[in-house]
């Protein structure tokens, strides 16, 4: 294949095997889409038109056509750039969550944007420099390039999460997220530093060889053993896991409603596709060392997200601690180590796609003028006014709570049953008592949306273009604001969300084949 | 049987909550007549179920042939029979997600061994001569609950779409035969019954209804524990790994559980638990919690005194039923030595809920809690029945779960309609109805001698089997449990005396107190015309079943022997292929004494 796909002398990157650069294909066609953007910002100075959310889209688009064409012709390749990165069908599931997810974002933004005021070009390139780094984090087998993608993922987010130059609350979010977010990847980089010391490799295959050998000759290592902690460390934090979750409230509070939605999901997305690798693949001759820290963080989150977020009065907050109880039941997958483990764990991060996604992006469509909605009050008789989208939100509490009919419930299960198979019973009974705790905060939300009076002033919310259930007339001048492409995105999230809940198989039969390699 | 009644059963419901949905016009009279035509197909469909099954004798009879495994396992080895079965794939996955290096293997255990085959589980229902009436039960409630709900309810089409949604998730957690689809049903009928309790009721139903879902979640999530426990525990001892309860419960044959580990306590050495005893106690909260036994019962008087009398007709009638036929479905026959290990603590807490029940509602005000409590006596009942563990006592508990709904609806309907009429519900503001509404005090009679257990009416055929098979087990408990029924009869009179007889009073009765000028003003509050159709069916089967209950003992009698063979297998040998067969009562055969 190498041989006859070998490329013209006369192209720049002629003395690279082809069969490399299809192996990176989805991450070239998002990071020279997020120059293209760069491009055409500059050739079209006039703000609030949809050129930038087109191309955007339609580069997602193509790296999501792209993903799928390899896997549907099995045109995968486990080791590319000598082993560097990987392109298999686990980083390629990976890709799929982010690249839906960040096709949804985009969708969501020109609406979004307008009612904020902050139509800025540098949002979408910003966005797309972001997903490329979740890309490379996807297939990364070398921890440099591990490193490379979580920086590329991070430092635009740092700029996004401050986008609302006028808000004190996002200039506060952004500083706290780059001061937190270098200090953990600082973490990371000492703990990748001492792997490298200790074993002389920054490849995960040959990491992985070394660890072999030591875990059989039963040497006890403590460098080896503070570099995975500090790897950890810097992993869990971007995943904000408990007890390195300090950052996320304030960050998903002050943050813009739309870059909330995107870091929640495709950012935990990323991180844990590289967490899964390492852990499940990489590190698993020392599994005996780390699976009581992972256990114990995993029950820490569970615990500290679910009861804390009882006592939040701000929608986001207490989305932000929900997302670190999600981390917590995400890790319990992780923590278990086995096959089922890593499929019920990749199981749960797209179900949590599709339930965080559509939440966020309720919040987003109701956002107004000069704030987010954040406020319960502002929630508050959603069910009179738009039936659909509260409905539609009920829909993505019920599921993040994992009742059944929605794709919560089978991710939970497959959870569970991996952690109980594998004879991990407290994990699993952290993990159910800790859900019922959840109920107090999710059905919380759905009682004020169905019962509560709504406020006076929030009758101007933007409604949901001609999707009302009543089918009254709701296309008046501000439905149109919200843009069919948002409606859409919120209705596909709720029927994703349905839909995989009730035939579970359409996402399990894909994991059947994923194998986890390192290179 | 080919044609898959089941399913469409389940179906309907969900029809017309699409068909409600896509109408968004209608008008309260055509929303009313959509919703009574779907129910009423239900029942019509339940009742063809309930004819045809008792009409058939039952075909699942053990064929000896075919290897243990499986189908062909259930159709040796279960104790239980279903008929009507429907059985689709729901998700099977083919081979586990392969591992890393295949010399990794060697250092670590965990994944060498031969381990169980991926998850995968089915949509599998059938029914059997326990969940056939309780399906029947769902029907008739659900039809006198939309009959009930009044054309003047506001939001009156999402109550509508939210009843039916009930309806199918009650029908799908009653037919479904694998634990993850029962589940599944379980937990999703939970969602429309949510809905219902914060959409309408009195002014505290939000936290009632926060109360409700917790402490039911709650317990149903060690039941989904449990579910997976009994998957792998199961599999680990007999090979077979599956959630099909058919298969489940025929497997359980071949568990062999000694209790051979003890542990000390001072100085006692107790019998350390099983994995199945402990699966069986997760499961028993999960049901003790939806029947309620009464340490689990502090949801029940909030949500039964804030909802809608519609709503409580089914709510109370049919999902507290769910409880009790969760124990006898999946308690008896997928742990019976845990079964026979727990009787008495079962025991203890059912004679508990039957006294705690019977005093609570004696000490009550509000009329509606009143019913709410003597509904935990009765439902106490039942399960003392159903842990009686012998043929009279299950009798009786299956019989029983039939009344109450019967019996618990009318009670609702009845007291509903004197908080609407007078817009109070303590008892102290009422008095003297006869006269302002005899019709009503006629109706409120019956249903409250059949509340207390009268013989002749329903409840005390029921109630007489229960206490016959628990002293069987225990005279002792079976002594203090029929305390309950004289305590019934003091707060089922009191409540009917109370309300009815004596001076006529309600509530801002005005200068002029006199009988003549309260009825002059108060015009006509009899029952109307759709009150009494609502409520004949009911009062109609409480004397019918009390008159003449050969029949419906005769046909529950054989599923309750089938239930406590199934629970009778803690000896560790095959019930189908002992002895046991012999004491198979065939309901063709059996019938031939009294009825000809």
């Amino acid at each position: 294949m190498t041989t006859l796909l070998s490329l013209p002398p006369w192209f720049p990157l002629h003395f690279v095997p082809a069969s490399n650069l299809v192996g990176i294909l989805p991450v070239l066609i998002v990071g020279g889409g997020s120059v293209l953007v760069l491009l055409a910002d500059l050739a079209v100075p006039r703000r609030g038109n949809l050129v930038l959310p087109v191309i955007s889209g339609v580069v997602v688009l193509g790296a999501l056509g792209t993903a799928v064409g390899q896997w549907i012709l099995n045109a995968t390749n486990p080791v590319v750039f000598n082993g560097a990165f990987a392109d298999d069908r686990f980083a390629l599931f990976a890709d799929f969550v982010v690249l839906l997810t960040a096709l949804a974002v985009i969708c969501l933004s020109p609406g979004y944007l307008r009612r904020r005021g902050m139509e800025e070009g540098e949002y979408y390139i910003l966005l797309l420099a972001s997903l490329t780094g979740m890309l490379v984090l996807s297939g990364a087998t070398n921890l440099i390039v591990i490193f490379l993608g979580v920086e590329l993922l991070s430092i635009p987010l740092y700029v996004l999460a401050g986008f609302a130059r006028d808000e004190p609350l996002s200039q506060e979010a952004a500083m706290k997220y780059l001061l937190l977010g270098g200090f953990a990847s600082g973490f990371l980089l000492y703990g990748m530093a001492l792997i490298y010391g200790e074993t002389g490799h920054t490849g995960l295959a040959a990491i992985h060889q070394q660890l072999l050998q030591g875990a059989l000759s039963h040497s006890f290592d403590p460098m080896l053993l503070a570099g995975i902690a500090l790897l950890s460390v810097g992993l869990l934090f971007k995943v904000s896991a408990a007890p390195f979750q300090w950052w996320t409230p304030d960050v998903y509070q002050g943050s813009p409603a739309i870059v909330t939605t995107f870091m929640s999901v495709a950012t935990k997305v990323a991180a844990f596709a590289v967490f899964l690798r390492l852990f499940s693949a990489t590190l698993a001759p020392y599994r005996s060392e780390w699976e009581v820290p992972i256990a114990v963080v995993a029950i820490i989150s569970m615990v500290f997200g679910n009861l804390v977020a009882v006592a939040q009065t701000s929608v986001k907050r207490v989305l932000a601690y929900s997302g670190i109880a999600q981390a917590g039941y995400i890790l319990i997958g992780v923590a278990v180590g086995s096959p089922d483990g890593t499929q019920a764990a990749l199981y749960y991060l797209a179900a949590y796609a599709f339930m965080n996604t559509g939440a966020f992006a309720v919040l987003t469509i109701l956002s107004q003028r000069g704030e987010d909605c954040d406020r319960y009050s502002q929630l508050a008789g959603l069910w009179r006014r738009q039936p659909l989208l509260a409905g539609l939100m009920a829909l993505f509490m019920l599921s993040l709570a994992g009742f059944p009919m929605t794709v919560g419930f089978f991710g939970k299960f497959f959870l569970f049953s991996a952690a109980i198979h594998d004879g991990q019973l407290p994990l699993a009974i952290w993990g159910i008592l800790t859900s019922a705790v959840s109920l107090f905060y999710y059905l919380r939300v759905i009682l004020v949306m169905f019962t509560a009076v709504p406020d006076a002033d929030s009758d101007t919310a933007p409604t949901l273009a001609g999707l009302s259930l009543e089918g009254t007339a709701v296309a008046s001048s501000t439905a149109a604001s919200v843009g069919i492409p948002a409606g859409v995105v919120v209705v596909l999230a709720g029927v994703g969300t349905v839909v995989l809940g009730i035939f579970p198989a359409l996402i399990y039969t894909l994991l059947q084949g994923i194998t986890v390699v390192h290179g | 049987m080919n044609w898959p009644i089941l399913t469409v059963l389940l179906l309907v419901p969900v029809a017309g909550a699409l068909l409600l949905l896509a109408l968004p016009g209608a008008r309260p009279g055509a929303i009313r007549a959509i919703l009574m035509a779907v129910t009423a197909v239900t029942l019509g469909l339940s009742c063809v179920l309930l004819v045809v099954f008792l009409a058939v004798p039952t075909s699942g009879t053990a064929k000896l042939s075919g290897t243990a495994n499986g189908q062909a396992l259930s159709q040796v080895h279960s104790p239980v029979t279903f008929q009507f079965q429907e059985q689709v794939n729901w998700l099977h996955s083919g081979a586990s997600l392969s591992q890393v290096h295949p010399a990794f293997n060697e250092g670590n255990n965990a994944f060498n061994q031969a381990g169980p085959p991926p998850i995968n589980f089915s949509y599998h229902v059938g029914v059997d001569g326990l969940s056939v009436w309780l399906i029947a039960l769902a029907g008739l409630l659900f039809l006198v609950a939309a009959v009930v709900l009044s054309r003047k309810e506001e939001r009156l089409r999402s109550f509508a779409v939210l009843m039916l949604l009930s309806e199918a998730g009650v029908i799908g957690v009653l037919t479904s035969l694998d634990l993850v689809l029962f589940y599944f049903f379980w937990e999703a009928a939970l969602i429309p019954l949510y809905f219902l309790m914060i959409g309408w009721g009195d002014e505290r139903r939000g936290r009632s209804a926060l109360k409700f879902i917790i402490y039911t979640v709650a317990g149903s999530l060690f039941m989904l524990l449990a579910i997976i426990g009994v998957y792998f525990v199961t599999g680990a001892q007999t090979g077979v790994y599956t959630f099909d309860v058919p298969t489940l419960i025929a497997a359980q044959s071949f568990v062999q559980s000694t209790h051979a580990t003890t542990f000390s306590l001072f100085g006692h050495s107790f019998p350390a638990l099983n994995p199945q005893d402990w699966l069986f106690l997760a499961f028993a909260l999960a049901f003790a919690i939806k029947v309620p036994l009464v340490p689990f019962h502090g949801w029940l008087p909030d949500a039964y005194a804030s909802g809608k009398t519609p709503f409580l007709v089914f709510f109370t009638g049919i999902v507290s039923k769910l409880g009790a036929f969760g124990f006898i479905r999946y308690n008896l026959t997928l742990f019976p030595q845990a079964s026979h290990l727990f009787q008495p603590l079962l025991m203890g807490l059912a004679v508990a809920s039957i006294l705690y029940g019977a005093l609570a509602a004696l000490a009550q005000s509000d009329i509606k809690r009143t019913v709410a409590y003597a509904s935990i006596s009765h439902l106490g009942f039942v399960v003392l029945g159903i842990f009686a563990l012998n043929i009279d006592g299950l009798n009786g508990a299956i019989i029983q779960m039939v009344n109450h709904g019967l019996i618990i609806a009318a009670l609702f309907i009845c007291v509903g309609i004197f908080e609407a009429r007078f817009g109070t519900r303590r008892l102290r503001d009422l008095g003297g109805l006869a006269k302002a509404m005899p019709v009503m005090a006629g109706i409120f009679l019956v249903v409250a001698l059949a509340g207390l257990g009268m013989p002749l009416m329903n409840s005390f055929v029921g109630e007489f089997l229960i206490l016959l098979g628990a002293f069987q087990v225990s005279p002792a408990w079976a002594v203090v449990a029929s305390l309950g029924v004289i305590l019934a009869a003091w707060y089922m009179l009191r409540l009917y005396q109370g309300l009815t007889q004596g001076p006529l009073r309600i509530p801002g009765g005005g200068d002029d107190s006199t009988p003549a000028a309260i009825l002059g003003r108060l015009g006509r509050v009899d029952l109307s015309p759709v009150e009494i159709v609502a409520l004949a069916p009911l009062v109609g089967l409480m004397i019918l079943i009390g008159v003449y209950p050969g029949p419906i003992i005769r046909y529950s009698r054989y599923s309750a022997d089938q239930y406590v063979r199934a629970a009778d297998r803690s000896t560790g040998q095959d019930p189908v292929l002992s002895t046991a067969s012999a004491r198979i009562i065939r309901p063709d055969q059996a019938g031939g004494k009294s009825s000809r």
